[in-house]
């Protein structure tokens, strides 16, 4: 080998070492990153705004720091949520389900700011609501801010043009349910002289047991616990009680009737409007704003026409007892990584920048805009302007589909403004929520332990997790026997179950839950 | 993947013993690599692609005897030992997971390794040039359409509510309408189906290049010595492309516990999650959806130790049997 060539060499080994060392080293630079500059990770529902759009720009005004925000498709955003807490990348801000496994082992590590007892000096971070303030903690600690929904938004959205076709009233009891979709099934209420319809229409559910799916409705109507529920001075979760069993027996019955679409286990959620607005079937259990969708639905389809939607809300047992499905008055929170926010100081400085942005300022610009350019005040309701506009069409989208995600103060279904209905019968449907929403709430079953996560669902929950909903849908379907429901139950307490009610009946008792 | 494997690339032993050179007193290592110094920098790339893509993220799978999170890092997380692997052996999804994994491997063995051979074979014997070529080019398409769009077909011809498929059964058999898609039982057919339509038209490829090289002259020669159609067959074709079946055959049972993430994944719902359950999947569930990290990667690092040992073993078995080994 010459000089030469071996100088050569020695260049090449030295420049390929250095680049691996760089490349391992990557991550380093990010730990200097300004403190003007706060980055975000949020759900998304439809394009990503562009960031720098009008109203990101005019966001950044407000709170004073440039906002680089990865906005995650809501699909897929759980698994998104875990990948980044695995990576060295945290976001400072980051909009997470604070009860999700993978979240709680990373802020037990110490990932993430415990936040109890430090926000009472934010006006508007201060917790609006102390029962949604507790059902937030995790274990007694509190790790972000959460962000407020309706306190109860279940309802059965119904044909209304089907009900009156066969001179039958709106549902009050768990019977009158039945009778209506029993008729639905079998009495031909869209008239040409097929039986091709079906009561009730449900989706594959996507969530697992007590997730607000039609089931935990249901089961909630016939006194089962939401979620979790005191019996004999113990707390047990729901489906280990009598009122789970008895309403799935009476759901079953449905299914074996033909009430119920026969696709259920298997009807994408996405798709969960189509055999409504085609036809097929004339009920939906689901939040009340499916009603408006459905509205608009049937409006797209048919301007002249399209009043054929009504919305109930929960319902009694024949024999007059009522028992309500709520909601847990928030969807995640938003928690501050430790990865750039190292001192206290910082974290006041975001906490200060955060307030700003959820102040009544930040809250219309989250959830409605810009004023004077995409929407005008009238009262308390937003009047959509200049909507021609390419520009100002950019504007809504990004506060519908994005920006919204941040507010949690205001949010959706709650905005600083609300949208002004532009027709009679969506401006009824409006207004019927929150008549609805005051009377259930006044026979809703709380989950007592929502603060409260047990070590072993963390540790074993992947085992867990799918036992229950699945032998659910098992039973539903004549898969399984009533039995085999119960022993599938049992299977539950034998992999790990009867552990987490130890542990969740322990907590439940230290943090009073 | 197997598939990207020439036929040509394997060499029969004949060929092997005829080039070996005259043998030379050993060359010191270094001279060789001296004289040969281009071929080897040319070789430092792909080095470079292994080492950095393949053995650097090895170091990863440490996380499986640690109990991983992931703000503390790699060192920062306590070592566990065997722990998750225990839990896997002893916890309530092996067992399942396991069966569900090898049947699904058994089925694809049986159904599914074949039928590209069979197909090419059939293909072979067709005498229109026109025919051959227009079949060819029809199979090979549904090989380029993804996973989603297979089980959304599926959805769309078996689906209780408006498939097709289960539309004219329904209608030509009677009885109650069969849910083929949610019912645990059609699972694992539909499985095979899909397999069998997406990927057999691909697999011929391999088969039918090894078929062109067969030499004519043995036909020929069995021809004038009386051979049907059937003992050209058996005694000629059948052989020729016998050490390309070894190979595919060695190459598969590598993969038998790669069960087809996605193909399974879009096809487990609520109703057949117990027979559905595979450890791709399990892995998919447990690390992504649960951030269990360390127990999935357990999961997933026994899986690849099973898969190392398939392939061996089948190697062995091949060369005891006979055949060229791939090793």
């Amino acid at each position: 080998m010459t000089i030469l060539s071996r100088r050569r060499l020695a260049v090449a080994v030295v420049s390929a070492t250095a680049l691996l060392a760089t490349a391992c080293s990557g991550g380093g630079d990010k730990e200097q990153a300004s403190s003007n500059e706060l980055t975000v990770m949020a759900p998304l529902f439809g394009t990503a705004p562009d960031p720098g759009g009008e109203l990101q720009q005019a966001v950044e005004k407000l709170v004073g720091k440039k906002l680089k925000i990865t906005w995650v498709p809501n699909a897929e955003y759980g698994d998104k949520t875990n990948v980044t807490l695995a990576s060295d990348s945290i976001p400072d801000l980051m909009v997470v389900n604070e009860k999700g496994p993978s979240f709680v082992k990373a802020a037990e590590a110490g990932a993430f700011w415990d936040l109890t007892g430090k926000l009472d000096k934010y006006p508007n971070l201060k917790p609006a609501d102390e029962q949604t303030a507790k059902n937030t903690t995790v274990n007694g600690k509190t790790y972000g801010i959460y962000r407020v929904r309706p306190l109860l938004r279940s309802g059965i959205v119904i044909r209304k043009d089907w009900l009156a076709k066969l001179g039958l009233q709106e549902p009050k009891t768990v019977d009158d349910l039945y009778a209506v979709a029993k008729a639905f099934t079998e009495r031909d209420p869209d008239g040409n002289g097929k039986k091709d319809t079906y009561g009730l229409i449900i989706p594959k559910w996507p969530g697992g047991y007590a997730s607000a799916s039609p089931y935990d409705v249901i089961e909630t109507w016939f006194g089962a616990p939401n979620g979790w529920g005191e019996r004999d001075g113990k707390l047990v979760p729901g489906f280990d009680t009598p009122e789970f069993l008895t309403a799935d027996r009476w759901l079953r019955k449905w299914v074996s009737e033909g009430l119920v679409n026969p696709d259920f286990a298997t009807l994408d959620s996405a798709n969960w409007n189509d055999p409504f607005v085609q036809g097929k079937g004339g009920m939906i259990i689901d939040v009340n704003v499916r009603a408006t969708q459905l509205l608009d639905l049937f409006k797209e389809k048919n301007p002249k026409d399209f009043d054929k939607v009504t919305l109930v809300g929960n319902l009694a047992q024949a024999n007059g007892k009522k028992y309500s499905y709520p909601f847990t008055g928030y969807n995640m929170v938003i928690a501050v990584s430790k990865q750039h926010i190292r001192t206290e100081e910082q974290l006041d400085q975001v906490l200060q920048a955060l307030d700003k942005l959820e102040s009544k300022e930040g809250s219309i610009l989250l959830t409605n805009g810009i004023e004077g350019r995409n929407f005008k005040a009238d009262g308390k309701y937003a009047v959509p302007i200049n909507s021609d506009d390419p520009k100002v069409k950019a504007i809504q989208n990004d506060v519908d589909k994005a920006f919204i995600q941040l507010g949690t103060r205001a949010s959706v279904g709650m905005g600083a403004y609300q949208l002004k209905p532009n027709d009679a019968a969506s401006r009824a449907m409006r207004e019927k929520f929150d008549v609805l929403m005051n009377e259930d709430l006044k026979t809703a079953v709380f989950n007592p332990v929502l603060g409260v996560i047990a070590p072993t669902s963390i540790s074993k929950g992947q085992s867990l997790q799918n036992i229950i909903p699945d032998a659910r849908i098992k039973y539903l379907s004549g898969a399984i026997t009533e039995d085999q429901l119960k022993a599938e139950i049992k299977r539950w307490y034998d992999s790990g179950g009867t552990q987490i009610v130890k542990e969740t009946n322990d907590l439940a008792a230290k943090v009073g839950g | 993947m197997a598939t990207d494997l020439a036929p040509n690339q394997v060499v029969p032993p004949a060929a092997e013993v005829k080039q070996a050179p005259p043998r030379k007193p050993r060359r010191p290592l270094g001279r060789e690599l001296l004289r040969y110094r281009w071929l080897y920098v040319m070789l430092l790339p792909g080095l470079a692609y292994f080492a950095l893509f393949k053995y650097l993220p090895m170091y990863g799978l440490t996380i499986a005897f640690k109990d991983y999170v992931p703000f503390l890092g790699y060192s920062g997380s306590q070592w566990v030992g065997l722990e998750h692997f225990r839990e896997l052996f002893t916890g309530p999804d092996f067992g399942r997971l396991m069966f569900n994994t090898l049947l699904l491997a058994l089925l694809t063995i049986v159904f599914v390794f074949p039928a590209p051979i069979v197909v090419a074979l059939m293909l072979n014997e067709l005498r229109m040039k026109v025919l051959k070529r227009s079949v060819q080019s029809l199979i090979y398409i549904p090989h380029f359409l993804s996973w989603t769009i297979v089980a959304s077909l599926t959805y769309l011809l078996f689906s209780v509510d408006f498939g097709v498929i289960a539309g004219w059964v329904h209608s030509l058999a009677g009885g109650p309408k069969v849910d083929y898609v949610a019912q645990a039982g059609w699972f694992r057919p539909l499985i095979v189906l899909q397999l069998l339509w997406k990927q057999t038209g691909w697999g011929t490829i391999i088969y039918l290049a090894a078929l062109a090289g067969v030499d004519s002259q043995l036909y020929e020669a069995a021809r004038v010595d009386g051979a049907g159609r059937w003992r050209q067959f058996w005694h000629i074709t059948l052989p020729a492309i016998q050490p390309t079946i070894v190979v595919m055959a060695i190459l598969t049972s590598g993969h038998l516990m790669d069960s087809g993430f996605e193909q399974i994944w879009l096809m487990t719902t609520s109703l057949n999650r117990d027979v559905a359950d595979v450890f791709d999947t399990f892995v998919y569930y447990v690390g992504i959806t649960q951030g269990s990290f360390s127990y999935a990667t357990a999961v997933g690092l026994f899986k690849g130790v099973i898969g190392v040992v398939l392939i061996f073993g089948s190697n062995r078995l091949a060369k005891r049997l006979g055949q060229r080994g791939l090793f």
